[in-house]
């Protein structure tokens, strides 16, 4: 086993405008990845305003003072490249893969929207991309079944004024409500270089790369005093069990149970990512065994247990089971319990062995193409500090103890427990 | 503010090389020195298309068969054995192929491609077990088709190839054909065509495997090939548009579904078929995807594409739109598609297109499992060692007026089936009063 999960070099450089800058290189492939964080996302949108870190994610590829509406794209597939963006309620993303000598595009094309997008943003923009939005929101959402449990998991996970209460697609009223001027200062904000971590990997040299962030992002102003996101690192803890019964256009019941644990990063939310594993990847994992083929109350694909890496409070770890036909919520949902309950009764080196090899193998996969090892850098160097931290993680993992899962698992107690259940409308009925 | 106001034009082009196909004994192989994954794939000609007719999904459910347990081991036992190694199994049939792969760490590669062949040559097939795996894999397609698109795919998938043929019907059958598989096909399924050797693909840092091990490991006791299923069938558009409605009462979205009838992979304009659908929906910048998302604001995407096996393919247009604005959304997707067969692609959008599906090798083709996918390429299709090389050429050679005359030869919009899966209560007579063409309800 390696003793580093990143075996690949990393240096760093910041400059004067506090741009963060990552670079690691890996001559395997002409290809290089750009990466950059923006240390904005959900948990900074105020009441009224959810949606708007993603939404405005998609005004960022419809131009920008060099660039005209749609150039962004078709400047990256044109070179050959695949590009995109992610929300979520920590960061927005942004990233493109790219043949090696496009390198110096795709840096201009971030810089250029960073730095220039605010002259670009037109009123027709807005109102298309929040069309765009609210089809996005009905397409993952609304017209799938179960597709809003994400969204009615979160209100009960954490309390109102949460940074994580509300989810990142937004509310149709809010959309519906955006205006330019707020999308404006948005960007003003916080698409600033002193907010950003910009990482590059693969088929460049150190220095060269250095030289073109400073060529393109250098003469970018730095803002002082970025309005922090409202603290959710201590959260106020649910009175009781919560739950929830959704009657809906569903073919099978399904129960979600999930609980805040630990901010991601720290050794206890390790241990609950391995304890996820144990229970719910692979059919080796519990809940498959006893629910899926023992005990036979869950469809076989339809068994899941993960967290969700959120690191500015305690992340949700997440569990859920879809019954097999004939079988009712109740009784899907005890047997959810029992395995979690069960969990207490002990956990054995085998297990643990299963799941340290499944992480093993999911975090190699991660870091073979430069696009994912880019993502990683620009996480740890955001949220941890420093982009050689990522080589820590899969460590962490392997060193997680049969004593600190017993610790994890003796968290999952009934009382915090938050509970979701889907409902068919015969059964209700 | 200091923005560098110029575009930079490119650096000097640093050449992509797929690399060297190493060929032993029915291993087919790639080195990628340095990869601490490995992906080994068996690939065995018992595909979809070889389903009995009424047994459609037959295959699907002897994928999942082949997880419970083998002759050695129970179910559980298994999966412990090859979790354990950190591998992951996967079994799954398209059209042409069956496949059943491992990726695991390399050092771990000889024990997990052992746990390969022996779910792969010498799987329990218990009775029991096997009626469950069908139970739930029928359950598994109720839960898939009701979510927007299975529906709609069937439906187009029947009218443009013929629900009598075995390619008009869904790759995984449907909730009612798989419903209705007996042990028996299973097991007969698994003893017709499990027999022959295949074909192994390896994609990892070769340097410490034994490829002739591995494959002995996965050819033992294998019979004869079997033969070939055919060429390929002939291409035959529908003359007349139509519109096929499926219902889906309350839906906020339309799910749109057209397609016609197109030729197989191999063909020889596949690299202007490509462009050309890629010009017309498949890079961001596209046609449809700039009138539909980036205009309109219909959708939060479309796309275009032949979709193709061995002996068949087909264009296929998807998206999801909001209710409202169904009909207005499919006659500006008909419309681009007319203009594209009418007048064929400029050469700035062809531009972006084929330094897009070229520059697309070299950034996709970077691990073990995304090259092993290229080897099982060469050999589901018949293509030489030297195709992705040339691949890469070939899409960068392409000029105007070949990709316009594979868009005039290869694209139909008067013989396109549009299929709606929506609330048609609220859409069709909209459908009807469009004139797109005739409006029926869809069969599947």
């Amino acid at each position: 086993m390696s003793p580093t999960g990143y075996p690949w070099p990393i240096e760093t450089a910041r400059l004067d405008n506090g741009l963060r800058v990552v670079v690691s290189e890996d001559r395997t492939a002409p290809v290089v990845a750009v990466n950059i964080w923006y240390d904005v996302g959900s948990r900074h949108e105020p009441d009224g305003q959810t949606g708007f870190a993603h939404l405005f994610e998609h005004l960022m590829f419809e131009g920008s003072a060099h660039v005209a509406k749609t150039e962004h794209m078709r400047l990256i597939q044109g070179a050959g490249g695949s590009l995109n963006a992610t929300t979520n309620p920590d960061r927005t993303n942004y990233f493109e893969t790219v043949p090696a000598e496009h390198l110096e595009l795709a840096l201009w094309l971030e810089a250029d929207r960073m730095g220039g997008l605010v002259p670009a943003l037109t009123q027709e923009t807005l109102d298309n991309q929040r069309e765009v939005v609210k089809n996005e929101r009905r397409q993952r959402y609304e017209n799938v079944p179960y597709g809003d449990a994400w969204l009615r998991l979160l209100p009960l996970l954490y309390p109102p004024g949460h940074p994580y209460h509300h989810a990142t697609i937004g509310s149709m009223d809010d959309l519906n409500a955006a205006d330019l001027a707020t999308f404006a200062a948005f960007h003003t904000t916080y698409y600033v270089p002193n907010n950003a971590v910009l990482s590059v990997v693969g088929d460049v040299a150190p220095a060269d790369a250095f030289a073109l962030a400073e060529k393109y992002f250098g003469g970018l102003p730095a803002l002082p005093d970025i309005p922090p996101a409202p603290d959710g690192t201590r959260p106020a803890r649910p009175t009781g069990p919560l739950r929830e019964d959704v009657v809906g256009d569903v073919p099978a019941p399904r129960v979600y149970i999930a609980q805040r644990t630990h901010p991601f990063g720290t050794p206890e939310y390790d241990a609950v990512t391995v304890l996820a594993t144990i229970l719910g990847n692979g059919r080796g994992s519990r809940l498959y065994q006893r629910l899926a083929d023992g005990a036979r109350l869950a469809q076989p694909d339809y068994v899941s247990a993960y967290g969700v890496d959120l690191a500015h409070a305690p992340a949700p770890l997440i569990v859920s089971a879809t019954a097999r036909d004939g079988v009712n919520a109740a009784d899907l949902e005890a047997g959810l319990v029992e395995v979690l309950d069960g969990l207490g009764d002990g956990i054995g080196q085998e297990e643990l062995d299963r799941a340290k090899a499944l992480l093993a193998t999911a975090w190699w996969r991660q870091v073979s193409t430069v696009a994912g090892r880019a993502d990683l850098l620009s996480r740890y160097a955001t949220q941890f500090g420093d982009p050689a931290r990522a080589g820590d993680r899969l460590p962490a993992w392997q060193s997680v103890t049969l004593d600190a899962l017993a610790e994890a698992a003796a968290q999952l107690r009934p009382d915090v427990r938050v509970t979701l259940s889907y409902l068919t409308e015969e059964s209700s009925s | 503010m200091s923005l560098v106001a110029e575009r930079p034009g490119p650096g000097a082009a640093r050449p992509y090389r797929f690399p060297e196909v190493v060929r032993r004994d029915g291993v087919v192989a790639a080195h990628l020195p340095g990869q601490a994954l490995a992906v080994a794939v068996l690939l065995i000609d018992a595909g979809a298309a070889r389903e009995p007719e009424g047994r459609e999904g037959l295959a699907a459910v002897v994928a999942k068969a082949l997880e419970e347990g083998t002759g050695e081991r129970d179910s559980a036992a298994y999966a412990l054995a090859l979790e354990s190694l950190g591998a992951e199994l996967f079994t799954a049939a398209d059209w042409d192929s069956f496949r059943v792969g491992v990726q695991a760490p390399v050092d771990r590669l000889p024990d997990a491609v052992a746990l390969l062949a022996e779910a792969a040559r010498t799987p329990r097939l218990d009775p029991e077990d096997i009626a469950r795996v069908r139970d739930d894999e029928a359950t598994a397609l109720r839960m898939d088709w009701a979510d927007p698109g299975p529906r709609a795919e069937a439906a187009l998938r029947g009218d443009i190839f013929g629900r009598d043929k075995r390619h008009g019907r869904p790759l995984n059958g449907d909730p009612d054909s798989v419903a209705g598989l007996s042990v028996d096909d299973v097991v007969g399924y698994h003893r017709t065509w499990f027999g022959q050797p295949g074909t192994l693909v390896v994609a990892g840092d070769l340097t410490g495997v034994d490829l002739d091990a591995l494959g002995a490991t996965v050819f033992a006791g294998a019979g004869e090939p079997v033969e070939g299923a055919g060429g390929p069938l002939p291409v035959v558009p529908r003359t007349g548009r139509r519109v096929l409605l499926v219902d889906r009462p309350g839906s906020v979205q339309s799910t749109l579904r057209l397609g016609h009838a197109a030729p197989y992979r191999a063909h020889p304009d596949y690299v202007p078929m490509t462009l050309a659908a890629t010009v017309l929906g498949g890079a961001f910048t596209s046609r449809l995807n700039h009138l539909i998302r980036e205009v309109r604001g219909y959708t939060y995407g479309i796309r275009a594409e032949f979709g193709q096996s061995r002996r068949f393919g087909r264009l296929l247009v998807s998206a999801g739109v909001q209710t409202a604005v169904t009909v207005p959304a499919l006659v500006d997707t008909v419309g681009e598609i007319s203009r594209t067969e009418a007048e064929g692609v400029t050469e700035p959008e062809l531009a972006v297109a084929r330094s897009w599906r070229a520059g697309q090798l070299s950034v996709d083709l970077q691990t073990p499992g995304a090259i092993a996918g290229a080897l099982a390429t060469l050999v589901v299709h018949d293509l030489p060692d030297d195709y992705h090389a040339n691949l890469r050429a070939a899409l960068l050679g392409a000029d105007e007026a070949t990709v316009s005359d594979a868009a005039a030869k290869h694209l139909h919009p008067s013989g396109l089936t549009l299929v709606v899966e929506g609330d048609a209560a609220t859409i069709r007579d909209e459908l009807v009063a469009s004139g797109l063409g005739e409006v029926l309800d869809a069969q599947f």
